[in-house]
């Protein structure tokens, strides 16, 4: 009703209670033995007659002020904010490591972006909806879609800091997805600006895109110093002793200084001081450790006495600590078949170290399928005049002149037989040949190979290779054209370098150890990369650095990791044996149980703890400005209010009436 | 109307004023009334009226025309002054009582009123058991009823009758009531006031008395809840009207106001019984709420009231 419309009312309504007030006004008549009594009591009370008069004019103002409150009710008077078409908005809150740094009054930028949506849902409509979308690396609703702004504030109570990046990626989707069908879309982001590539570009689609989509900066101070790379590492030829790498790096604008401490099993193993430029990164070794420590945990301590001009801020603690795993030490499965003859071989194969594990098998075995070789993880063929196999197994091989026959199971088509071919060319690059010198080798016969795309000639004889690579799914053929019984190169040093190379680079060529992975809500981890067998194993219990245990089923060999903490997780088999026994036998989740394979977790890497805001260059217009005014009444018309007030008025006066507060 | 119930009609409670149990009552006063005041003579109260008694009372100036029997020469031989003397007549000792039947004593159903003339009845019918000779006057502003001084038990029943017979009304005056029952009385005596005194001249009503060389009681009657109307649920804007007519005043009654109100009353109740007891007035209070029999037998014990 408009302000013409409610005036006659006030008007008529004035009158009226003005009317009915002076009628009220007439006394009641009230007759007594002795008015001479009340004269005198009254007349102790005259001078307080004007305010009783007051106390009259106070009823009937009273009474003014229910009807306007009632006329202005029927007005049905509401703030701007409640006029305006409903709003849906999807606020996402970026709850990154980066997160946890600080803003310039001291508190975390989180603590800024929770005030900031406080804000925001103070100045919500009654017919608003909200959703809030907490995005860390994994993505979830912290409120669900609701108009109730009290439950929507106390939502924010559980919003903490993760330890890695936000998915923004996966986070705007979802808050797209959620306004997207809603009357007045909207989505708004407050972060701190650090983000990854991903997250920036999903950030410049959404505030480019059909809905409106606007960011909410709560940067602070940015000096930050991080642990960006730790690691440890067996020595390929001392597999007793460890070396571990450290990499720490000065993400401030700031010269800066930090002690670095590395810790293997909970004993210091080495502390450095370290001094660093703005934007400079170190990287710290300790060689020689002890293999027989397996965690490495590498700390960033305060500096208490830095230099002038150098700051020992260390900046948010998620990146000040770094773990690493030694891997396992995994013996090579070497299966040789010879007839015996090439004592060479043997003395060049003899010469590893421990952990190749030979295996003899002679010709006739090979051909019949001996076990050694389906379990080998390289196969040596040197059968001399022996017969060779019809299928070459599942392993990496080293065959010496498989063309001997006509007929041979080498996948590598023969070219040619040669006669007194002399070794012309050679990879001295490759990985096989280092340190192989194959000068003025003398050979009696050989055979050279049709190359096919993807074979490496490592050797050749006047241009045709006589020693060929070939590398198809996860194994690898080395293939030589001739027979070193035949020729000279037994006797050179070459020889067992050259076997050695071989294995070395069939040893490398297995699946690698992982040492650690970056945090995650999900990844797909081949337990094979950790250095363990997964025959018979049909799940597994993978135990968080918290103490929380989760069951996740083996396929294919792969789990997937849920890591969310950083630390150290141990993974032990579960149920692998199905029998009924066996699985009473002890709790599959025991920490008793021994520890199939530990896995280290750190942080995401340099650009989680990389605290400069990267939306420098974001349009203007995409950033939102001050938060809203706060709504008047968090919900519900306006009028309502005002008829409880109109309400509470009468019911005041009508009691203080009684009581002569008012008349 | 807080403070005044509807209004009985006229003579509505006289059938039950004096009732078979009212009589009881009365007769059980008169029995304790003798036991209390065993071995006094009957009618043997003396008047101070002084005359030719034998027991000396009093001189004064001669003045021609006295008898010169009474002159006391000793005295005008030391002195030489002539002085008479006086000397304590001894006679009947007339009681009177006197009724206020104003309207003041008709609110809240004529309670008071009722009270007051029980209170009569009792008084009357000790005094006339007592062979003691009894008047009754109803008084008012507008009311002046006499009923002249009876001997003798047997009155009772005129004392009843005459008492139900009075038309209450009219405003409080009992300085006039007063003076017009010391005019007529030939002889002074015990005069009984039974009123609420609701009368700002009351108390030169019973001074005149005592002028007159009366022996004068008063008995003030109060409704307690007029006396204190804390408990009435009177409040709001109101415009008292008193019930005699004429002054009226608009008051805004609060729980203060009614609380003033009531040390108001009391402290003109104080005021009388001040006043009374200064002057050698017997003065008792005589809520309605205590029968009036208790109220007679207080009499009674405060002694050299009544007998």
């Amino acid at each position: 009703m408009t302000a013409a419309g409610l005036l006659p009312i006030v008007i008529g309504g004035s009158v009226a209670i003005t009317g009915l007030y002076l009628l009220r006004m007439r006394r009641r008549q009230v007759v007594v033995p002795f008015a001479a009594l009340w004269q005198q009591v009254t007349r102790e009370s005259e001078s307080r007659k004007l305010w009783r008069r007051l106390r009259r004019l106070l009823s009937w103002l009273v009474q003014i002020l229910v009807l306007l409150l009632v006329c202005a009710a029927l007005g049905d008077p509401r703030p701007d904010v409640w006029l305006r078409e409903p709003m849906t908005l999807a606020i996402v809150v970026d709850r990154s490591a980066s997160m946890s740094g600080q803003t310039a009054d001291g508190g975390t930028r989180l603590d800024a972006a929770r005030v900031r949506v406080q804000q925001e849902l103070a100045g919500l409509g009654p017919v608003d909806q909200a959703v809030i979308i907490a995005a860390g690396e994994e993505v979830g609703v912290l409120a669900p879609r609701s108009g109730d702004t009290a439950a929507l504030s106390a939502a924010l109570a559980g919003l903490a800091p993760s330890h890695g990046e936000a998915d923004l990626v996966r986070a705007l989707a979802l808050a797209e997805h959620a306004v997207a069908e809603s009357p007045g879309p909207r989505v708004l982001v407050v972060t701190d600006g650090a983000l990854d590539d991903g997250g920036l570009a999903a950030l410049r689609r959404c505030t480019g895109g059909a809905i409106p989509c606007q960011i909410v900066v709560t940067d602070g101070a940015t000096s930050n110093l991080a642990i960006t790379a730790f690691a440890a590492r067996r020595y390929p030829n001392a597999r007793d002793k460890v070396e571990v790498l450290a990499e720490v790096r000065n993400l401030g604008d700031e010269p800066a200084a930090v002690w670095l401490d590395v810790e293997a099993d909970g004993v210091s193993v080495g502390r450095r001081r370290l001094e660093l430029q703005p934007g400079e990164s170190r990287r710290e070794a300790l060689a020689d450790l002890e293999a027989a420590r397996a965690r490495f945990v590498a700390r960033l301590e305060s500096v208490d006495d830095p230099a002038q001009g150098i700051s020992n801020d260390l900046g948010p603690a998620f990146d000040d600590i770094a773990y690493a795993v030694v891997p396992p030490l995994s013996p090579l499965a070497v299966a040789v078949v010879t007839d015996g003859t090439d004592l060479f071989l043997e003395a060049a194969l003899l010469t590893q170290g421990d952990h190749v594990e030979l295996t003899g098998v002679s010709p006739a075995e090979a051909v019949a399928g001996h076990a050694a070789l389906r379990e080998a993880d390289v196969v040596v063929f040197d059968v001399g005049d022996g017969p060779l196999p019809a299928v070459l197994p599942e392993a990496h091989v080293l065959i010496f002149d498989p063309w001997r026959t006509a007929s041979s199971p080498c996948p590598i088509a023969k070219r040619a037989d040669v006669r007194r071919p002399f070794l012309t060319e050679w990879l001295r690059d490759h990985p096989a040949l280092a340190h192989v010198v194959l000068k003025d080798v003398n050979i009696s016969r050989g055979t050279t190979f049709a190359l096919e795309p993807g074979d490496q000639a490592l050797v050749r004889t006047l241009g045709e290779p006589i020693v060929v690579l070939r590398e198809r799914g996860d194994h690898g053929l080395v293939a030589v054209g001739f027979d070193p019984r035949q020729s000279d190169l037994p006797l050179r040093v070459a020889f067992p370098v050259f076997i050695d190379n071989v294995l070395r680079y069939f040893e490398q060529r297995e699946p690698g150890f992982v040492a650690s992975v970056a945090l995650g809500g999900s990844r797909e981890l081949a337990l094979a990369d950790l250095g363990v067998g997964t025959e018979g194993v049909s799940r597994v219990a993978v135990r968080a650095p918290d103490g929380t245990v989760r069951g996740q089923p083996v396929e294919d060999g792969r789990i997937r990791l849920r890591a969310l903490v950083p630390g150290f997780y141990e993974i032990r088999p579960e149920g692998g044996d199905d029998s009924d026994d066996a699985r009473a036998a002890e709790d599959p989740r025991s920490p008793d149980r021994p520890i199939m394979a530990e896995l280290a977790v750190n942080q995401t890497g340099t650009m989680a703890s990389d605290l400069h805001s990267r939306l420098d260059d974001v349009d203007p217009a995409a950033l939102a400005g001050d938060a809203p005014e706060g709504a008047p009444v968090g919900e519900g018309p306006l009028w309502t209010a005002l008829l409880l007030v109109a309400a509470a008025v009468v019911v005041i006066e009508w009691a203080t009436y009684h009581r002569r507060i008012t008349v | 109307m807080a403070l005044r119930a509807r209004a009985a009609a006229p003579g509505a409670d006289d059938g039950t004023l004096f009732d078979e149990a009212f009589l009881a009552k009365l007769e059980l006063l008169h029995v304790i009334a003798r036991r209390l005041f065993r071995g006094r003579q009957r009618a043997e109260r003396k008047t101070r009226k002084i005359g030719s008694g034998l027991e000396f009372a009093d001189h004064r100036e001669y003045s021609p025309g006295d008898d010169i029997r009474y002159l006391d020469w000793t005295a005008w031989v030391r002195l030489r002054h002539r002085l008479i003397r006086l000397y304590e007549e001894d006679e009947d000792l007339p009681i009177r009582i006197v009724v206020d039947v104003s309207e003041s004593m008709t609110t809240r159903g004529r309670a008071k009123l009722r009270y007051a003339r029980q209170i009569a009845a009792a008084l009357a019918y000790v005094g006339l058991a007592n062979l003691d000779r009894v008047g009754l006057t109803c008084t008012s502003g507008t009311t002046f009823d006499t009923l002249p001084a009876v001997r003798g038990k047997g009155r009772i029943f005129k004392v009843f009758e005459f008492l139900r017979a009075v038309k209450p009304g009219g405003a409080t005056d009992l300085r006039a009531g007063l003076s017009r029952v010391a005019a007529q009385s030939s002889q002074p005596g015990l005069t009984v006031v039974i009123s609420d005194f609701y009368d700002m001249q009351a108390f030169e009503g019973l001074n005149l008395l005592r002028f007159r060389r009366h022996d004068p009681v008063a008995i003030q009657v109060i409704d307690p809840v007029e006396a204190d109307p804390r408990g009435s649920g009177l409040r709001g804007d109101v415009t008292v009207v008193d019930c005699e007519g004429g002054s009226h005043r608009e008051v805004t009654v609060s729980a203060r106001t009614l609380e003033a109100y009531a040390a108001a009353h009391e402290r003109f109740c104080a005021a009388l019984e001040s006043n009374c007891r200064s002057r050698g007035i017997h003065y008792v209070r005589a809520p309605i709420d205590v029968p009036f029999d208790d109220l007679v037998l207080r009499m009674f014990r405060m002694g050299g009231i009544l007998l």
